[in-house]
């Protein structure tokens, strides 16, 4: 950028230059290594060209020799640009030692900042460390106490909670009187599990039906209905105390409507299918909108993410 | 009385459908359906008959509001 002062004729810009490099490097702390320092050949031999006496730098720059000892200091530094103390040549011990005091400034410094650093950054690692433990605590007494239930089964089995840890399930609650909505439901269920059983890579998920009309839904009505599905459905009743309590932590809302002349009646319930991992831990619901292909797909991205809460 | 079975239930959903069919030609006028809605109420409990004329309901006003749009009731501050 500066091979154009070379020319004939431009030799005012030589002098200019070096007199505003030379004021420059005045001020600036010793040895910065900048360009500046880079031009020092040019200012070296840049005694104004004779016929242009008229530009000669000003009254208290014009001693070339003052100009040439300051630049050549600079020059030798540049040559050794990393040495110390007494073996410094040039004339300026002043200049080594505040070299030295930099350098040694600089690299407490970055090691001060490097000890504060890694000390934040441990003291955060423990810190994340104990809220995961906290929070696997938490779940683990989630995943034993929530949707908690001991039931009959459509064989007349007794089951809880306990029997199905260990695979996923899906959750259905209706009853075997329903119109349309729980036929559907669990038409869309078997579809859900077949579309999974499919994928050889993935665990097999358990269907389980809970009634919400244990008045009427008894183990023989269960059996009876539940064979119309999926070969694995599993259809859960017992009294109404033990139905109450399985569908409590599902928040399952249930309302038997009036009884007709054949004391025939509708129950009104939550039309949901709940997600349980095989820790017990309730993980998504799906409403009536979702389709089978839409809930698969669900349920294989939550299995994909699945980590063990408990060990054995 | 037990549940309807799959096949139970198939036959009355048959019906209803025959049913909304022939109301839907004929502008829900329920005398020229006569036919239908017997063998609607033989095939089906009557709790199912009850429900599926509130559904039949319902899904007409569902219908209706989507076409037709609606006031909002008066009174009633949006939250």
């Amino acid at each position: 950028m500066l091979g154009f002062l070379r020319f004939r004729g431009h030799g005012h810009h030589m002098v200019t230059w070096c007199v505003l490099r030379s004021s420059i490097q005045a001020s600036l702390p010793p040895l910065q290594h900048t360009h500046l320092t880079q031009t020092a050949h040019l200012c070296v031999r840049a005694a104004p060209p004779s016929g242009l006496s008229r530009l000669r730098p000003p009254a208290g720059q014009r001693d070339p020799t003052l100009l040439r000892d300051h630049l050549t200091v600079q020059r030798r530094s540049q040559h050794a640009p990393y040495s110390q103390g007494p073996t410094q040549q040039g004339p300026k011990p002043g200049t080594a030692t505040a070299k030295f005091r930099l350098q040694t400034r600089l690299a407490v410094t970055v090691l001060f900042g490097a000890g504060i650093l890694g000390t934040w950054w441990y003291v955060r690692k423990e810190k994340q460390d104990k809220l995961q433990r906290q929070r696997i605590e938490q779940l683990r007494k989630v995943a034993i106490g929530q949707g908690d239930f001991s039931l009959l089964d459509h064989t007349g089995q007794r089951r809880t909670k306990r029997d199905f840890l260990g695979s996923w399930s899906l959750l259905y609650f209706g009853f075997t009187h329903c119109p349309d909505i729980c036929p559907e439901e669990l038409d869309k269920l078997t579809s859900v599990v077949t579309i999974l059983d499919e994928d050889a890579s993935l665990p097999r998920v358990q269907p389980l039906f809970f009634t919400v009309d244990p008045e009427r839904d008894d183990v023989a009505a269960m059996q009876k209905y539940v064979k119309d599905f999926h070969p694995r459905l599993i259809g859960l009743t017992g009294t109404p105390d033990e139905i109450k309590l399985a569908g409590r932590d599902y928040r399952v809302y249930a309302s038997a409507g009036p009884k007709d002349e054949d004391g025939d009646y509708i129950v009104d319930h939550t039309i949901l299918i709940y997600l349980v991992n095989p820790d017990g831990l309730f993980l998504d619901y799906y409403n009536r909108m979702k389709d089978d292909k839409q809930i698969a797909e669900s349920i294989r991205n939550h299995m994909k993410n699945f980590v063990r809460l408990f060990t054995d | 009385m037990s549940a309807p079975t799959r096949e139970e239930r198939r036959t009355c959903w048959g019906a209803r459908d025959e049913l909304w069919k022939c109301l839907d030609v004929n502008q829900d006028n329920a005398e020229s359906c006569k036919k239908f809605h017997e063998e609607f109420e033989k095939q089906c409990p009557a709790q199912w008959v009850k429900y599926f004329a509130k559904r039949r309901d319902f899904l007409k006003y569902k219908e209706k509001l989507q076409t037709e749009g609606f006031e909002p009731a008066e009174g009633v501050p949006s939250s």
